[in-house]
């Protein structure tokens, strides 16, 4: 009789574990109001205040009427009104779309610094600096966690309103390398060192680049990548997988899960993954279209 | 004695359905930590996600955001154009050691192979010298036919021969620019090779080095002022 007691404590302990779990890990973040962290538009005043520190000078006027987030004025000219009578809500949220694409452009261009664009309408990932297409590539294949599909529309676009700024990025390629050479001592040395220029062999790209807002962006190549490559890939997976799990086993004791990690998984070339990576800045910003 | 091993009996068999339990426990544990599991759980609340604000919103609002959105659109627009390049303009890729030349809309005029910087640090006792072509965007600020290069003390550095005074004839170089060069700015241009086999590597000490004919094009399109984009 005792035994069987034991059985059943033992049985309800573990039960009620899962149950626990499972609430902190799943059904508390998915089913109850976990919104996305609202992007921190800045205002006119401060748009200006920045511009003018950045000696963007000549048409700051101009970007405080482009703020087109803010803008307070609801004011249509009737003349206009008649062209969109027509207009639905899926037309005005494309809208609200390309609104948000070239407010960020220009945000962007106005500074001296080369950025992302990751067009997951267009399946493109553009590469620009002052406005200026620098690099265009196809994304082969693109992922994007379900957390994405469950909130209302609206409320992604505000959450993509702002361009992200990239907080910790790891990769399997080095963003640059230098060939450390001593200086010969003499034209007999010298003439030794000299060896013939080789093709550099591209390694296998694996990129996983944490913006603000709780965006994860995961880079990887289309291509098989060798053994070697494979495994250094493998590694770093596991490692971000790790880093998931061990957010959620320390959600266990605060029973207070951190705000969802939408995850972007992109699948580019072997080359043009690599050209991204290295042609952007160590603090690079993205715009994303979704 | 009988009710002893009863006892135990029944203990045993208590025991062994702790394992398979706790076994069992534990593979949900596993499946529940799993971020696609997580993820996928997101899925199921996809399906009853709220709708979008725009919903409950009139007709007109709807219109008058439609109105604003659009309106802005074609101001940003405008203003994106006037970040544009008034010139031609050439990009280059220090990744691929490719260019575009390009004209005023964007369109290509020209590619080709280029070599750029050979991402080398000599070291020189005290000295750290980093040969890579800077990135991001120049002006030609001065375009030159038969220009000669006067050397740097790096190139008699790395050629490990001793540096000659600022003013001598030694560092005057007639033959290494080619026909034409365009300077960015901070020692770094834009010229031809005499090492046409390594275009397309990464070998120059931070110059764009072009072919003959791609430096041809390339210095007749780009006047002084136009813009240089490296990336």
């Amino acid at each position: 009789m005792k035994n069987k007691i034991a059985f059943w404590i033992i049985t309800l302990i573990l039960i009620m574990l899962v149950v626990f779990i499972s609430v902190v890990t799943v059904i508390q973040p998915v089913f109850t109001k976990n919104s996305l962290p609202k992007a921190v538009v800045r205002s006119s005043d401060q748009k200006e205040k920045v511009a003018k520190d950045k000696q963007a000078k000549a048409d700051k006027d101009k970007v405080a009427k482009a703020d087109v987030i803010n803008s307070s004025d609801d004011t249509v000219s009737s003349s206009d009104g008649s062209t969109t009578s027509n207009l639905n809500i899926n037309k005005l949220v494309e809208l609200r779309r390309k609104e948000i694409l070239f407010h960020s452009r220009f945000e962007l261009a106005s500074d001296d610094s080369t950025y992302l664009i990751l067009d997951l309408i267009n399946n493109t990932a553009v590469l620009e600096l002052k406005g200026i297409v620098l690099h265009e590539c196809k994304i082969i294949h693109s992922e994007v966690s379900n957390s994405f599909k469950s909130y209302p529309i609206d409320a992604l676009l505000n959450w993509m309103s702002e361009p992200f700024v990239l907080k910790n990025v790891e990769s399997t390629i080095p963003k640059i390398t230098f060939i450390e050479k001593i200086a010969p001592k003499d034209t007999l040395e010298a003439n030794k060192m000299v060896t013939e220029p080789k093709e550099i062999k591209l390694e296998d790209v694996f990129i996983v680049m944490d913006f603000e807002r709780n965006l994860r962006v995961v880079i990887s190549q289309s291509e098989e990548p060798d053994p070697d490559g494979k495994k250094i890939i493998t590694n770093l997976r596991r490692k971000y997988d790790k880093i998931e799990i061990s957010r959620s086993i320390k959600a266990l004791t605060k029973f207070n899960r951190e705000p969802v990690k939408p995850q972007i998984e992109i699948v580019l070339s072997k080359s043009n993954a690599t050209i991204l990576y290295k042609a952007l800045p160590f603090n690079p910003r993205m715009i994303l279209r979704l | 004695m009988e009710i002893e091993q009863k006892q135990n009996r029944g203990f045993l068999n208590t025991v062994k359905w702790i394992i398979p339990v706790s076994l069992l426990s534990l593979s949900v544990l596993m499946i529940i930590f799993n971020p696609d599991f997580q993820d996928s759980a997101f899925k199921v609340k996809s399906k009853f996600s709220t709708p979008p604000a725009y919903v409950g919103k009139s007709g007109d609002a709807i219109e008058r955001l439609a109105v604003r959105s659009a309106r802005n659109i074609s101001v940003i627009e405008e203003k994106l154009n006037t970040l544009k390049p008034v010139k031609p303009y050439i990009v280059v890729n220090t990744s691929e050691n490719r260019f575009s030349l390009r004209n005023i809309d964007g369109d290509t005029i020209r590619t080709g192979v280029c070599s750029t910087g050979k991402n080398e640090l000599l070291i020189a006792g005290n000295k750290r010298i980093i040969f890579k072509t800077p990135k991001g965007i120049f002006t030609v600020r001065n375009k030159q036919q038969n220009r000669p290069w006067i050397k740097p003390d790096w190139a008699f550095i790395e050629d490990g021969l001793p540096i000659p005074s600022a003013r001598s004839a030694e560092r005057i170089d007639y033959s290494t620019l080619g026909d034409y060069a365009l300077e960015i700015g901070n020692g770094y241009m834009l010229h031809g090779t005499l090492y046409q086999r390594f275009l397309g590597l990464p070998v120059t000490h931070g110059c764009v080095r072009l072919g003959d004919k791609d430096l041809e094009v390339v210095y007749n399109t780009l006047s002084k002022g136009s813009k240089v984009y490296i990336y």
